[in-house]
């Protein structure tokens, strides 16, 4: 369990509404910081930059998809260690077991309720090492 | 047949050379008696009608005043004996098992060929001395004639000659050799060699037809067994023959299996060369049967597969096994079928393969159908829940207050929205698994679970929903530290369906009693609600897909009709039972057991 509490939040994601959504949830009911990217392609500066204790990936998005993404922040020193937390439609056993093969600390899978995100990513933040 | 006879001829030759060898012993002993003693019986009439008519004649030759009484005697005494030996013969004739006691009739048959004879010795002894030289000539003679015309009577069984003629003799040589005659003394004596000379010659009779029935016996017993051997023959033939028709029949039936069989059939030697096929593979590869017989079976298999066509082949002529697998084969006009296949080698019982039958299902089609069902699924999945996400999360953080205050009939309207929201989405979560169920996709991950921690954990989850309801959880038993092996999330998914249920059909107030307990093998639980119970109609199709009995309470109290049905078939799949039953006092208690790990 990091020694801190969780409260610096980077979620990519294309879809708007979606945004808008993760945003009030996490800063509303869960009083956490966040910054939201819509363009993947300018995520792993915005990461790098906004320095979050934890970030969520969404899978599907033009241009470069989540996955992607987290292998290019995996290859950068400032961004490798950062757990990443994925919210995806996807249902699929063999899609989620995939992602956590390649390191993710955690899957969420939509929809979610945006009362309990807050709660679901500090038990998933508890949960690390 | 022409083979067939061939070697039952051989057969026949065989069993008649072993019958021959028993001949000998294959007579029945008592039986050749038996045949004897009827031959004897058979020519006593002729004894009988001599002794009478001769009988006769010697009583008018010795006839005398002097002598009245005694040539009376013996007239009485020759017709008490015919009769005597008549009704003998009647007895012998009407017994109905003569040939059970041979023995016996040959004993009274001796009893009546001694007295026969001894009478004739009483007429030479008595009449002798007291007639005439020329009455004594006649009676020597006739004594003489009686003995040898016994012969032939009697030839059937010597002792009873001997005695007969004994008889005859006896007296007879006792009064030649006391007369006081040389002449006389010397007849007395040639008279016994004459007897043995009788004797010798009935002995040897005897004999001969003592072998000669044993030989018809024998000959009789090979005709039988000859005839029973022949019957035999005749029966296997026919069984054969039947034979035969069945397997043509069978052949036939095969060759239309083959023929008309929606499917694709070839037949291979073992090197993999086509012999035969049927109409759906000239339908399915697009060539006529005579341009794929005596080509490779190669030929029909795409070249990125031949490695693989090859290593299987190898494998199905070492193990004779079959092989079954689903291949690319390439069509006429070159596009290509998928087929799945299924090659067996076909073994005589020396273990040749003699040809390999391979048959095959075009299922082109079929994968594309499956791969557009995913695919429209995979959509389904992902673009409708997508919008939910955000439909069902605005409402969610409007409900909760955290983005303001609304007015109470705005709160009262997104309440609904948010609660018909999770209804669409519970039904498309519960179709989707449906499906995922039904075409085997569902993967378990089962794991060692303790059931008590399982269940607690689902009424916690479910404590907000059964509040809605006004319907609390309570547990009755508990049954710490069982473990089942089973998936945590399906288990839950199936508390979750059950515990929803009652709460929905449970009375305002009410509670809703968990009991887990042991039952044999399995851990038994049960959720009992005190609902309305399950109409009579329904019970039957409760566990299947879009299950209500009442629509009104679907508008109601929402949920799709998929809940019990997905239940029944996680529950399966995790190798356990489900089912449910009438709770005394009203209400319903559902149930399901799984196996204790």
């Amino acid at each position: 369990m990091p020694d801190r509490a969780l409260n610096r939040i980077c979620y990519v994601e294309d879809d708007e509404d979606i945004q808008r959504i993760v945003r009030l949830s996490l800063e509303r009911v869960g009083k956490m910081t966040v910054e939201v990217v819509g363009d993947p392609t300018m995520a792993i500066e915005a990461i790098a930059a906004f320095k979050p204790d934890l970030v969520i990936l969404d899978w599907m998005m033009p241009k470069l998809d989540g996955p992607a993404l987290f292998r290019q922040m995996q290859q950068r020193p400032e961004t490798s260690a950062i757990p990443v937390v994925f919210i995806t439609a996807k249902a699929s056993e063999r899609d989620l077991d995939e992602l956590m093969a390649m390191g993710v600390a955690a899957t969420i899978s939509k929809p979610f309720s945006p009362k309990d995100l807050p709660d679901q990513l500090r038990e998933i933040w508890k949960k690390l090492p | 047949m022409n083979h067939s006879s061939t070697a039952n001829g051989a057969a026949v030759a065989v069993s008649g050379k072993g019958i021959a060898a028993g001949t000998a012993e294959r007579a029945d002993p008592r039986q050749v008696l038996a045949d004897r003693v009827d031959q004897l019986y058979g020519q006593m009439w002729l004894g009988i009608l001599t002794t009478f008519a001769i009988g006769a004649i010697a009583t008018l030759e010795f006839w005398e005043v002097r002598l009245r009484e005694l040539v009376l005697f013996w007239w009485g005494l020759v017709l008490l004996i015919t009769a005597a030996s008549a009704g003998l013969l009647y007895a012998y004739r009407r017994s109905p098992d003569k040939g059970s006691n041979p023995e016996q009739w040959l004993r009274w048959l001796g009893i009546a060929a001694l007295a026969a004879g001894a009478n004739w010795g009483f007429a030479g002894a008595v009449f002798f001395p007291s007639h005439t030289d020329e009455q004594q000539v006649f009676l020597a003679f006739l004594l003489a004639g009686m003995m040898a015309s016994g012969i032939p009577v009697y030839a059937a069984s010597w002792p009873i000659f001997a005695l007969y003629a004994a008889g005859i003799v006896a007296p007879f040589t006792y009064v030649l050799a006391t007369f006081g005659n040389r002449l006389f003394t010397e007849i007395a004596l040639l008279v016994p060699m004459f007897y043995a000379i009788n004797v010798a010659i009935a002995y040897r009779l005897t004999q001969v037809f003592h072998s000669g029935y044993r030989l018809r016996h024998a000959y009789g017993r090979l005709t039988e067994d000859y005839s029973g051997l022949n019957q035999r023959l005749e029966r296997q033939l026919v069984e054969l023959d039947e034979a035969r028709r069945q397997v043509e029949a069978s052949g036939r039936k095969l060759q239309l299996f083959a023929e008309r069989a929606p499917i694709a059939v070839l037949e291979l030697d073992a090197q993999g060369a086509i012999k035969e096929v049927n109409h759906v593979a000239e339908l399915l590869f697009g060539y006529a049967a005579a341009e794929l017989v005596g080509r490779d079976f190669r030929f029909l298999v795409k070249p990125e597969f031949h490695e693989e066509f090859d290593r299987r082949w190898q494998r199905l002529v070492a193990t004779h096994e079959p092989e079954a697998g689903v291949i690319r084969n390439p069509r006429r006009d070159g596009i290509d079928v998928v087929c799945e296949w299924t090659v067996t080698p076909l073994v005589n019982p020396e273990g040749t393969i003699v040809a390999v039958v391979a048959q095959g299902r075009d299922v082109t089609a079929q994968r594309e159908a499956e791969r557009v069902k995913k695919e429209f699924t995979s959509t389904l999945s992902h673009e409708l829940r997508t919008p939910l996400t955000s439909i069902i999360g605005s409402l969610q953080l409007i409900n909760t207050g955290v983005v303001g205050e609304v007015p109470t009939d705005v709160a009262e309207l997104t309440v609904v929205a948010e609660r018909n929201g999770q209804r669409l989405l519970d039904l498309i979560n519960d179709l989707l698994d449906i499906e995922k169920i039904e075409s085997g996709k569902l993967a378990m991950a089962p794991e060692v679970l303790a059931i008590d921690e399982v269940v607690r954990e689902a009424m916690v989850l479910n404590k907000a929903f059964g509040e809605r309801f006004k319907v609390r959880f309570e547990m009755r038993s508990g049954l710490p530290g069982r473990e089942v092996l089973a998936d945590r999330k399906r288990l839950l998914q199936v508390m979750t369906n059950l515990l929803s249920n009652a709460a929905k059909f449970s009375p305002e107030g009410g509670a809703v009693e968990i009991a887990l307990e042991e039952s044999g093998p399995n851990v038994h639980v049960a959720v009992q609600d005190g609902g309305p119970g399950i109409p009579e109609a329904f019970r039957s199709r409760i566990f299947g897909r879009f299950a209500q009995a009442d629509s009104t309470a679907t508008r109601q109290k929402g949920g799709t009709g998929l809940g019990l049905a997905i239940c029944k078939r996680l529950v399966e799949l995790m190798h356990g039972k489900i089912g449910f039953e009438d709770r005394a006092g009203g209400g319903t208690t559902f149930w399901f057991e799984l196996p204790r790990n």
